[in-house]
């Protein structure tokens, strides 16, 4: 095995392909989030490497996570996730964990798989947590094709046909562009006996008198307790915040990442949102239309990756971020506990020191 | 009435040090018989405590046979014999373990009682302003009366602080611990000490001393002094003197490379990160972290624009601005009251800092929160660049508790209409060096262990003196 040397080493490397794999994975499990995608990915390339030393090893997990952060649009939740998996390296790699590097390596890898299961465990118990901020006889507003928030709402609807008494409502904002990832919670909560209205973006406002608390879902929970999120949910946010509305994030704490946002275009990422123009054209190329019309599943992931494009497009409205600020988040449900917003940086504080 | 009383007299711990302190306040005369016969046991702390109490009062007596203005125990000579006859019986006071910590506190409650009899007197205005009235002290400006143990260095520091030669918390700390390696490298452990114990108490106090009469301490030095203490009380007795001293050097060496020299470029190069290309950035006075990061910025080729808002009395933002026009860099200076029509340019705040408290609030130089208050208002960005010595385990709500005053007459314009300020009765000027800035005005803090939100100050506060001591 280490007897393959430098060169062969690196031709090895080269033929496993880490963006290839990040996709596949994300193919194969509907279920999957972008940061665990990315550290699976990262062990299945330690798996496969042949690098013999410490520092080869983090190197190569450095470059590769670079690469793979390049080739996709949006990088900041797949970030949260190799940012992790390095950090994890460096403090089980340290010089004091002695004996040969194989059993380090095994080590290593082992306890990566159990990170991996255990961060998939972690929606159920973010769902176990969550659904006691839904209380009987309320109105939930949510947005977005959030996994998470999917489970904790199913969680609640289960508790309420197990004998408990929690009866919700849920108002549902839909996003025309991507409906469809949508529809598939909205369709599993309705077979819930959940009733379920949906509401288009320019509602939100008039719907939110109704709306007793608000749950969402993040893409990345940032260094200051804010979160990245779905284009929409700042303005949900917002009008939360107005009406005085509870406003909660359901995220799992390995969405922590670290990036400290001081805006919303402030996000080390390229998005055409606002675009000027002159002339009166198709907003949309066919092929962009056609990425527009898409069902988020497994398939239309695959296209939209599979398009060939040496460099990432920068992300178009339909798949674009905003942020939101900690000022407006009242509360993040993750599955380590409910934590208020200034909680995060502490948490990953302790993570990074 | 007095063996009805204890109900009263027990609860309130101030009643019972009353006795034991020349200069009680007259309402509390009242209750002194009730204290006194309710017991007979004497205790040992009782007995230190009357014999302090005596002492304070012979001493006051003395300094007003003398004719001066006691400062601190100030009686009315009315009251003296008085409470001095009243000596014997309070002595069977029965609550003995309490109080000798209370009697120590009596000295401050008295002098502050005492205040307000004082100017009755018939005698100068006093010009201070009531609310910091806590907050003045007479600073040392020349080197007349220092204690003869003060090193020729740290009197030449004490005087650059005093006039602002030496200004800016991170400047004040390095020059006051390289007067401070210097005082070491000259200090032989006299015979039958060992330097451990000795350099502390003996040599290392009359220099702080010395220095914070000329100018109160900043937070950073207090934290950084104590470091040093700390490094000094870890030296083994059994290591010889020359060995000892360059150790001690060497760590002070370290210390400022690590909490200061390296700490200012990492903040330096987080903070140019976040400047881009088209941002207007704004500051307050003059800040050389702050600078470091505008100029490093400036060098990696970022088009940016500054505006440096100023304020009097001291103008440090005319340095600021010399320093970054030098540099070719575009400069707008105004001063505060310029403030509010400049904000809407700008696109992000940068502000130094002379300490963030634990409760997330910024301790920066007057104006600051001015500043942060429109850049609030106005939705922009405000960001704090903060080095972790400069962390404080202390919270502060406003700027009143814990301030300093400059001279008063550091407001006063030569030649302009208050020049003769003293002599205008019921006029006072106040002149605070710091404000508090609320942590809601702040977006982010920029420190060497990362960029952190105001409410992650004493995590890192605690982190940062973990890896210390």
């Amino acid at each position: 095995m280490a007897s393959l040397g430098n060169i062969p080493q690196n031709e090895k490397s080269k033929s496993f392909d880490i963006v290839e794999t990040y996709h596949r994975l994300l193919n194969e499990d509907p279920d999957l989030t972008m940061p665990v995608a990315a550290i699976e990915a990262l062990i299945e390339l330690l798996v496969q490497s042949r690098a013999v030393t410490v520092y080869e090893t983090l190197d190569l997990v450095k470059t590769q996570s670079d690469y793979l952060k390049s080739r996709i649009p949006n990088s900041i939740s797949l970030s949260a996730g190799t940012d992790l998996f390095q950090r994890y390296m460096i403090s089980s790699l340290k010089p004091s964990s002695t004996g040969n590097f194989e059993t380090v390596r095994q080590h290593l890898l082992s306890n990566g798989r159990l990170f991996v299961s255990r961060a998939k465990a972690g929606r159920e118990r973010i769902a176990a947590y969550g659904r006691h901020f839904v209380r009987d006889g309320s109105v939930v507003l949510t947005h977005g094709g959030s996994r998470v928030v999917g489970a904790l709402l199913g969680k609640a609807a289960e508790a309420s046909k197990s004998g408990g008494n929690v009866r919700f409502k849920v108002i549902y904002v839909i996003n025309d562009a991507r409906s469809s990832e949508s529809k598939a919670v909205v369709f599993a909560l309705r077979a819930k006996g959940v009733p379920v209205a949906t509401i288009s973006e320019g509602a939100v406002g008039y719907a939110m008198g109704k709306v007793n608390l608000v749950i969402v879902g993040a893409e990345g929970v940032v260094e200051n307790g804010g979160i990245i999120s779905r284009l929409g949910t700042y303005q949900i946010a917002l009008l939360a915040k107005a009406a005085g509305k509870p406003f909660y994030v359901a995220a799992e704490s390995h969405k922590f990442v670290r990036l400290y946002p001081l805006g919303q275009y402030d996000l080390g990422i390229d998005q055409e949102v606002i675009e000027f123009k002159t002339e009166d054209e198709d907003d949309l190329s066919p092929e962009e239309r056609k990425f527009a019309e898409r069902t988020p599943t497994i398939e239309e992931r695959k296209e939209y990756f599979d398009t060939g494009i040496d460099l990432p497009k920068p992300n178009t409205a339909v798949d674009a971020v905003d942020f939101t600020p900690p000022a407006l988040v009242l509360a993040l449900i993750t599955e380590s506990g409910v934590l208020t917003p200034s909680a995060v940086s502490e948490e990953l504080i302790s993570v990074w020191w | 009435m007095p063996s009805s009383d204890p109900p009263t007299a027990e609860p309130s711990p101030a009643a019972a040090p009353a006795p034991a302190k020349a200069n009680t306040a007259k309402q509390q005369k009242g209750k002194e018989p009730a204290t006194s016969t309710d017991g007979s046991k004497l205790s040992g702390a009782e007995l230190k405590a009357r014999a302090k109490a005596e002492k304070a009062a012979r001493r006051a007596q003395a300094l007003l046979e003398k004719g001066t203005t006691a400062p601190v125990a100030a009686p009315i000579p009315g009251q003296q014999p008085k409470t001095e006859g009243q000596k014997g019986p309070k002595a069977q006071h029965k609550r003995g373990n309490s109080m000798s910590l209370e009697v120590r506190n009596v000295p401050v409650r008295g002098s502050q009682k005492a205040a307000p009899v004082v100017p009755a007197e018939p005698k100068k205005e006093d010009k201070t302003v009531e609310f910091f009235r806590h907050l003045y002290k007479l600073r040392t400006t020349s080197i007349a009366g220092a204690s003869k143990e003060v090193h020729p260095a740290v009197l030449a520091l004490g005087l650059q602080m005093s006039n602002y030669t030496i200004c800016g918390s991170c400047a004040r700390l390095v020059a006051t611990l390289q007067a401070f390696k210097r005082v070491i490298e000259s200090y032989t452990t006299p015979p039958q000490n060992s330097l451990s114990r000795h350099l502390t108490s003996h040599v290392l106090s009359p220099q702080i001393e010395y220095l914070s009469s000329c100018r109160p301490l900043s937070i950073s030095m207090g934290n950084a002094i104590r470091w040093l203490k700390l490094e000094v009380s870890k030296v083994d007795v059994s290591v010889p003197d020359a060995e000892a001293k360059k150790s001690l050097c060497d760590a002070i060496d370290v210390f400022i490379r690590e909490r200061i020299t390296f700490a200012d470029q990492v903040i330096a190069r987080s903070a140019a990160d976040k400047i881009k290309d088209g941002d207007v950035i704004m500051t307050y006075a003059k800040s050389s972290i702050v600078q470091r990061a505008l100029i490093r910025a400036h060098e990696e080729g970022k088009k940016f624009r500054v505006i440096i808002v100023d304020s009097r009395p001291l103008h440090e933002g005319k340095h600021l601005a010399a320093a970054l026009v030098k540099i070719g860099m575009d400069v707008k200076y105004c001063l505060i009251n310029g403030l509010s029509h400049n904000i809407q340019d700008v696109t992000k705040v940068l502000l130094g800092a002379h300490a963030m408290m634990s409760n997330g609030r910024l301790f920066s130089r007057i104006g600051t929160a001015l500043v942060a208050m429109e850049a609030n208002e106005a939705d922009k960005p405000v960001i704090v660049l903060c080095e972790t010595i400069k962390f404080t385990e202390r919270v502060a709500l406003d700027s009143i508790v814990h301030n300093e005053i400059a001279p008063a007459d550091e407001l006063v314009i030569p030649g302009g209409p208050l020049e003769k300020w003293g002599d205008i009765k019921k006029l006072q000027l106040c002149n605070p060096m710091y404000d508090v800035t609320p942590a809601d005005y702040i977006q982010m803090i920029i420190t060497e262990s990362g960029n952190v939100p105001p409410t992650s100050v004493p995590v890192l506060h605690r982190l940062g003196n973990e890896s210390q001591g």
